[in-house]
């Protein structure tokens, strides 16, 4: 495995006397995609929000990019690079590709000391962001309501990746995507991921781990029922850890202990 | 489809209320006999200044997807505390001041400070209490119209200092002045919206609340602003409207609330937000004006115009509906 980035020590989560996390260890590597699967309720969800900091931890500690990291709010993950991307949570649909990438941080110049917004630089960096990355847009003077749900998500991660995101979660990304839009945006993953920037992935269909995958972690009944690297294991041999079949750590990944 | 004809059809469809409004002047001068005239022309901007100037602010907080019904009382009562103050006769106590032109920039501080602090209270409880903008407005509206009510004693202030009503009579290339500043507002807070950080988030904020709060715009602040700023337009409109009748009545104004709702939804502004533009809204306010205008030249009962507006409202949402379907099929 690459460098480490997010490292999990024995994150412990209870909501009351209910415990959604009982322990959970792994950790993300720089330019890693690690999927993450499990049964619902499993306990996914509740550990991303822990990483991206929509909840805190109970116990446990995390160490992002070597040193202790706890965000009490998503803003604070923000601000250390970490960031969910939901699908159409995170953009203005009314507003049109330019106006959504800088949305907050706007390229203004003075005129008479009134804050003006320069859309001609902004443009350019956002055709030069967005050319980077391979995507096409056909103008990004449309408002993004008139965008398929593809290039929205293209939109999002592009903007991500230039604000200096270094962590992306995403859960269920491609739920509501055809079958060529998903294929693109498995390939805008790796592309993500070439650039270094960690990506953990919450999906429900096996192939799509499977596709984009460096290394799949199970969680189950709030453990981690597997962590194994994908070329070294099968759809099968994953479900059964899903389904609680195999006991944790067996399989091919216990060889590797 | 050629990226130029695209272009030719956004614009057409971003400027669409302009478009109506030329071809309605055109209908009306080649068949309403007398209406060709600059008169005429410079009496439809004329009558349409005090409800433009209320449409700015009611556009504002409902481009952030809020609501704002005080507006009309709220300029009510601007005109209610210029008119007391400045209008000798009535209920107007005449306060003189030296020079005498100094009654001028009082008076409008006193019709924007009074507005402006209705607007701050709205937004206090709508946006930091999270309470709903429409019956907080629907209250102040109610409360606002009774101070005026209650503070004149349902009496009326007349004669208002000559160095106020200046504004009203003096004409600047055939226009009084309270179009020109009607004009210049729509000019000001079209660059604020348009150009300018603090109107793009405005709009974002109406999209998507949720979206600009994760990318960390201060969206009760900017919200707060817009209801402050709704509140001292609408106070600004009072003025006006104390300067064009020369005084204050109870009752001025009854009714405009309609109209600038009807002006706004034909200019383009979605009720829902994020949409519409104000240079689109002042074509609205000129439209509902023009049309007034033919109405009383063709001595047309005065009853009707309320019909016609209604209509056109119905046919502006309709259009809408149509520059949405054909939008989506131009992406």
């Amino acid at each position: 495995m690459t460098e480490p980035l997010l490292v999990l020590e024995d994150i412990r989560k209870n909501f009351g006397a209910i415990e959604a996390l009982k322990g959970v260890s792994f950790s993300i590597g720089k330019g890693e995609v690690v999927a993450l699967l499990g049964d619902n309720g499993a306990g996914k969800s509740t550990l991303v929000k822990i990483i991206a900091g929509g909840h805190e931890a109970s116990s446990g500690r995390m160490l992002f990019e070597g040193r202790e990291y706890r965000a009490k709010t998503p803003a604070e993950g923000k601000a250390m690079g970490i960031e969910t991307v939901y699908q159409d949570l995170s953009l203005c649909t009314n507003v049109d590709v330019v106006s959504n990438f800088f949305m907050g941080r706007e390229i203004t110049r003075r005129v008479l000391g009134i804050p003006i917004l320069d859309e001609k630089a902004m443009e350019r960096e956002v055709a030069k962001a967005l050319a980077e990355a391979g995507t096409r847009i056909p103008s990004l003077r449309v408002n993004v309501e008139h965008l398929s749900g593809g290039q929205r998500q293209a939109i999002e991660l592009n903007r991500f990746v230039h604000w200096g995101g270094k962590l992306v979660l995403l859960d269920e990304p491609f739920a509501a995507l055809g079958v060529e839009q998903t294929r693109r945006g498995l390939e805008m993953i790796r592309h993500v991921a070439s650039q270094g920037i960690g990506v953990v992935i919450i999906t429900h269909i096996m192939q799509q781990a499977f596709q984009v995958a460096d290394r799949i972690v199970v969680i189950r009944q709030g453990v981690v029922a597997g962590d194994v690297p994908t070329h070294q294991t099968t759809p099968d041999a994953v479900i059964r850890m899903i389904t609680g079949e195999a006991l944790a750590g067996t399989g091919p990944a216990a060889a590797k202990r | 489809m050629t990226p130029r004809t695209r272009r030719g059809i956004e614009f057409v469809l971003d400027n669409l209320v302009w478009f109506m409004l030329l071809f309605v002047l055109i209908v009306f001068s080649t068949f309403v006999p007398n209406y060709f005239q600059l008169g005429i022309f410079a009496n439809i901007i004329e009558a349409s200044s005090v409800l433009g100037v209320l449409s700015i602010g009611l556009s504002l907080v409902i481009i952030a997807g809020h609501m704002d019904l005080s507006v009309e009382s709220v300029a009510a009562l601007s005109a209610m505390a210029v008119g007391i103050l400045f209008c000798s006769a009535g209920i107007g106590i005449g306060v003189q001041l030296q020079p005498e032109w100094l009654a001028v920039p009082v008076s409008l501080l006193v019709a924007i400070t009074v507005g402006g602090l209705v607007g701050l209270l709205n937004g206090f409880l709508i946006v930091r209490m999270k309470m709903n903008a429409f019956i907080i407005t629907l209250a102040s509206f109610i409360w606002v119209r009774g101070l005026v009510v209650a503070v004149s004693g349902g009496r009326s202030a007349q004669d208002l200092a000559p160095a106020i009503r200046w504004f009203g009579i003096q004409r600047v290339l055939g226009l009084p002045l309270t179009a020109w500043i009607a004009v210049s507002c729509f000019i000001v807070f079209s660059v604020l919206m348009a150009k300018t950080p603090y109107g793009r988030h405005l709009k974002m904020i109406g999209g998507n609340e949720t979206a600009t709060y994760r990318a960390g715009i201060r969206v009760a602040r900017n919200l707060v602003i817009a209801f402050v700023l709704a509140g001292a337009i609408a106070g600004l409109a009072g003025w006006l409207l104390t300067v064009r009748t020369s005084g204050a009545t109870a009752n001025l104004g009854v009714g405009l609330l309609f109209n600038a709702f009807a002006a706004v939804v034909i200019g383009g502004v979605s009720l829902k937000g994020g949409v519409g533009s104000l240079p689109g809204v002042y074509a609205g306010v000129l439209l509902l004006s023009s049309i007034n205008t033919a109405i009383n030249l063709m001595g047309l009962p005065a009853n009707f115009t309320q019909v016609i507006h209604g209509l056109l409202v119905l046919a502006a949402v309709m259009l809408d509906t149509l520059k949405q379907s054909v939008r989506r099929r131009l992406a």
